[in-house]
């Protein structure tokens, strides 16, 4: 390889990054979103009438999740989700409680790092806001789903170990978003940074069922779980249901955050 | 060379197709109604009043309300929906229960009011037909449907769980909820066919104050 072409080739690169930074910046409404495909997601639980496959429709998911950063724009437009002003009704006592203050995000939460201490409801108008919607459980998981290099990462098992890994490790401090890998789908941090709100939390998981049904719960947290669940070596989603089931909408939590998602 | 050549093309391809993939995103960009009216509007609802709340309701009587025109009464709130075949019918029971207890004078200062999971069956004319089989008098009861965005909203509001199963029936967390005249929760009951005591204890304290 002569240095000449290496140049030559240098330079077509910059042009490219500089014309494609500038579409980038021409479609703001979805910067940072990728197509999911879509596909079949397979609940983990299910009792002998639950729906089998839930059939997900393309869609457009954020790359990252939503950074602390990004939460000031939202509550500097949108006064009445600032911190001293939000209605109890929609977020707890620890809404955006690691911030200095309203507008001031001080020490305790980079501007890169994901918002936490968000409820479901201020998740839910950020995301209207932004022209988009939360995911619902099935897109999120089914996004999750994937490995590094394939759509199907409960057949990788390299990838399952990562996984457990971040489960079993405590959370020390927030990385920023991003600085994880991406997976299949081009999407960072599904994995090992914060559990995520869903537009559906509260349809995901029934404790306390109608038809006395109650059994879930019992499945979930005992050893019985293993023969309901689809993939009982899949202890991530395990954890995942769990958690799901135990929040409120009102609840804020240090490490729970969202990304958005938008129909394509 | 050979190699530097392909790995190129490859970068190329890869750019490309993550810019058709940004431009398929970035063609909705559609902007929910809700958002837009909500950041505007000062609701005379306190912080916790689950009337501040904006979304739109059909009753059976063919009316369109917010949940902030249940306000002035204390109201009892269940979800259900009307083909279910087990849990839905002891709930509206327990309602009537309570109803039953309330000494006569109080009665008709009390509201009951039944929301609906099932938005796509459970139709203005079907909540109709259920008010009339069961009995459930006009002047106190309310019977609502909603989008299913707002059903979800107000199931996460009263703390109620949910799930559609393959047969279209729901699987649901039995609550009864006694709201204040504005729309602040300040009881719970939870269960089928308990002990309704104190929630007509709590009733009757909101009236007596």
């Amino acid at each position: 390889m002569k240095p000449n072409r290496i140049r030559l080739v240098a330079l077509l690169v910059t042009c490219w990054c500089a014309a494609s930074g500038f579409a980038w910046a021409a479609s703001n409404a979805s910067a940072g979103m990728v197509v999911i495909a879509g596909g079949v997601f397979k609940p983990m639980f299910r009792s002998p009438t639950d729906i089998k496959e839930v059939p997900v429709k393309p869609f457009c998911l954020d790359v990252l999740p939503v950074t602390n950063e990004e939460f000031l724009g939202f509550v500097r437009a949108n006064p009445r989700w600032q911190r001293s002003n939000v209605k109890r009704l929609f977020a707890d006592e620890s809404y955006l409680k690691n911030w200095a203050g309203d507008l001031a995000l001080g020490t305790n939460s980079a501007p890169d790092s994901p918002v936490t201490f968000v409820s479901w409801f201020s998740a839910k108008a950020f995301a209207q806001w932004k022209g988009k919607r939360l995911p619902t459980v099935a897109e999120w998981e089914l996004t999750a789903a994937a490995g590094t290099t394939r759509s199907d990462g409960e057949n990788d098992p390299e990838f399952k170990r990562a996984l457990l890994a971040w489960y079993t490790s405590p959370t020390e401090g927030l990385a920023k978003a991003g600085a994880g890998r991406t997976n299949f789908w081009g999407v960072h941090d599904l994995h090992g940074l914060v559990w995520e709100w869903v537009t559906d939390f509260n349809t995901a998981m029934v404790t306390g069922d109608a038809r006395g049904d109650t059994g879930l719960d019992r499945q979930l947290f005992c050893g019985a779980g293993s023969q309901s669940a689809r993939d009982v070596t899949d202890y991530a989603a395990f954890m995942r249901y769990g958690f799901r089931s135990s929040l409120k909408a009102d609840y804020c939590v240090h490490n729970l955050g969202f990304r958005c998602a938008k129909d394509l | 060379m050979k190699t530097f050549r392909l790995q190129f093309i490859t970068a190329t391809l890869l750019l490309v197709s993550a810019l058709s993939l940004q431009a398929g995103c970035c063609m909705t960009n559609k902007v929910s109604s809700c958002c837009a009216k909500s950041d505007t509007a000062a609701t005379p609802f306190s912080d916790k009043s689950l009337y501040q709340t904006e979304s739109k309701w059909a009753t059976d009587t063919t009316k369109q309300i917010t949940l902030g025109d249940l306000k002035g009464r204390p109201q009892v709130v269940a979800m259900f929906f009307t083909s279910c075949q087990y849990a839905c019918p002891i709930i509206v029971n327990d309602l009537k229960r309570i109803e039953a207890a309330l000494k006569p004078d109080l009665r008709a200062q009390i509201g009951f009011t039944l929301v609906t999971f099932d938005t796509h069956r459970d139709t203005p004319e079907v909540l109709a037909g259920y008010r009339a089989t069961r009995s459930l008098p006009e002047k106190t009861w309310t019977l609502l449907r909603g989008e299913s965005d707002d059903v979800l909203e107000l199931a996460a509001l009263l703390g109620v769980k949910y799930k559609e199963d393959a047969n279209g029936q729901f699987a649901h967390s039995n609550i009864i909820t006694v709201l204040n005249a504005h729309g602040e929760i300040v009881h719970q009951q939870i269960g089928l066919g308990g002990d309704i005591s104190e929630t007509v204890r709590e009733l009757e304290k909101l009236l007596t104050n």
